[in-house]
């Protein structure tokens, strides 16, 4: 059985001497052309021959019997097809006249072709601005939160963003090669039948495999976010873990931790997980409760209790991004208090709200943002003195760039 | 798109003139080779695109079809477009000449 060997195409389609110079250079090094991909061309390995190609524009899907007949008693034989194009081929040894003897007819057989491509690109271009659009949604609604999306579900939105965009990329650099191509012929250039094709070739698969590598990024990212994404039990005492803890917030050696009451399930937990814009998260609940304590209404028994949301984001402008839009989502919950913005050196942005025994805190510095939800007497100041600690801590204990 | 009547290609002109004959694939190649006396050697892609062209512009015909191999025509458009295109080459080779005069008085 013979042998077959996959190539990464030069350039796009429209490159026609490109392509023509490629598969003669291939076939000198005995890899004969049987096949064309949107992507690979596929050879056939044999003996190396000195063969000429050419690719004709094919107004049809089907040829002809005609043009077949009449391009084989010229000695052009056909090999293969792909898209809009036909490509034949004829050996050296029977010196077959030129196929194409007249730039200026060729130009004509492109005519069809260009308004195709020239009607796709529109195509392309209004499908990306409608995606974009819809996309983005979250960025011009009021309470939109597109900062958060995207780190949520930048699994489902990147490849989307991704593949328009490399469509785009595709029409519009096909129709630019077809325009300077069909002038060229218009002004009486034949097609260079020799035409170098290794720059373009090198282009074309440094693209393609940036692409096929985000694709495949974005699709693993799923899995590895399940794999990743697990919630373990908050271990008591002292962890390594990049989590604020109650002890640290309530200073009290009293403090005991509370397990739940009404369910058998364990409420001190901790979730690690993975996203593409940011790589680190973490997220804790964690109760207390100090037995000879009661809370200052007299409500009963104090419990306090501490929430966290900890992310590791690709750069500091998505950081700020991040805080505004975790602001616009946990605060829809709250009828009252105000969301106050506190200048602080040790953070980049620092906003607090203050109500009832429940005090949240947003903030971010550099690459790393927080987010802090508590339930207890403790003072804003604590609070903030807490997370800033901890905030010159994850620049030296964890991954956390600055 | 019909043709307009503007200058012809020149494969179009020595395609036009070679079918003055009825004929067909490789051997309208061999007749356009011998009434360009040998200077227009037509591939049979431009050939065939040439072909398709004309017969959608209506300057040609099939006359017969076997369907590997047809036979054209020049149609009555077709004579009227040639003799346009010739009258018009003629004017331009009268223009020119003087180029011929200059040659003479080197």
């Amino acid at each position: 059985m013979s042998k077959v060997v996959w190539k990464f195409r030069p350039g796009d389609y429209y490159r026609i001497g490109e392509h023509e110079s490629w598969f003669s250079d291939m076939a000198r090094e005995g890899l004969h052309l049987i096949k064309m991909g949107h992507v690979f061309a596929r050879f056939i390995i044999g003996e190396p021959k000195n063969i000429h190609y050419r690719i004709d524009v094919s107004k049809n899907k089907d040829i002809s019997l005609e043009q077949k007949y009449l391009y084989a008693e010229g000695g052009w034989d056909f090999v293969a097809s792909y898209g809009d194009f036909n490509v034949y081929s004829s050996s050296d040894e029977i010196m077959a006249p030129e196929l194409h003897t007249d730039p200026a007819e060729q130009a004509y057989s492109l005519q069809e072709l260009h308004k195709k491509l020239i009607k796709n690109v529109w195509i392309v271009v209004v499908y990306t601005v409608l995606m974009l659009v819809i996309l983005s949604t979250p960025l011009w609604l009021p309470n939109g939160t597109f900062t958060l999306s995207l780190i949520e579900g930048s699994s489902i939105l990147l490849p989307l963003v991704i593949s328009i965009l490399y469509l785009l990329y595709e029409s519009i650099s096909g129709l630019i090669s077809l325009r300077r191509l069909r002038q060229e012929l218009i002004e009486g250039k034949p097609i260079n039948h020799h035409a170098p094709w290794k720059r373009q070739q090198r282009i074309k698969t440094t693209i393609a495999i940036v692409y096929i590598l985000l694709v495949g990024y974005v699709i693993v990212m799923p899995f590895i976010q399940i794999a990743i994404s697990k919630t373990h039990i908050l271990p008591e005492g002292k962890t390594d873990l990049p989590i604020i803890r109650l002890a640290d917030v309530e200073n009290n050696p009293e403090l005991k931790r509370k397990d739940s009451e009404e369910t058998d399930w364990e409420i001190n937990i901790y979730t690690k997980k993975h996203s593409f814009l940011a790589p680190i998260q973490y997220q804790s609940h964690e109760y207390g409760v100090v037995s000879d304590k009661m809370w200052s209404d007299g409500s009963g028994t104090y419990s306090p209790s501490i929430h966290t949301w900890i992310f590791q984001t690709r750069s500091p402008v998505l950081s700020k991004s991040l805080v505004a839009d975790l602001v616009k989502r946990y605060g829809l919950v709250y009828k009252g208090g105000e969301f106050i913005e506190i200048y602080h050196p040790d953070f980049d942005i620092l906003i607090i709200h203050d109500i009832d025994d429940v005090i949240e805190i947003f903030t971010a510095k550099g690459k790393a943002v927080i987010h802090i939800k508590y339930y207890g007497d403790a003072s804003i100041e604590t609070l903030i003195k807490v997370t800033s600690d901890y905030v010159s801590d994850l620049t030296t204990t964890y991954e956390f760039i600055f | 798109m019909g043709y307009d009547g503007g200058p012809m290609t020149e494969a179009m002109y020595y395609v036009l003139l070679a079918l003055m004959n009825p004929n067909h694939g490789y051997q309208l190649m061999q007749a356009i080779s011998d009434v360009s006396k040998g200077r227009l050697h037509m591939g049979p892609g431009t050939l065939y695109g040439v072909l398709s062209r004309m017969q959608k512009e209506g300057l040609i015909v099939l006359s017969k079809d076997d369907g590997r191999r047809k036979t054209y025509k020049i149609t009555t458009e077709g004579e009227q477009a040639l003799q346009i295109e010739y009258s018009r080459l003629r004017a331009l080779v009268l223009d020119g000449i003087v180029l011929k005069e200059g040659d003479i008085n080197e």
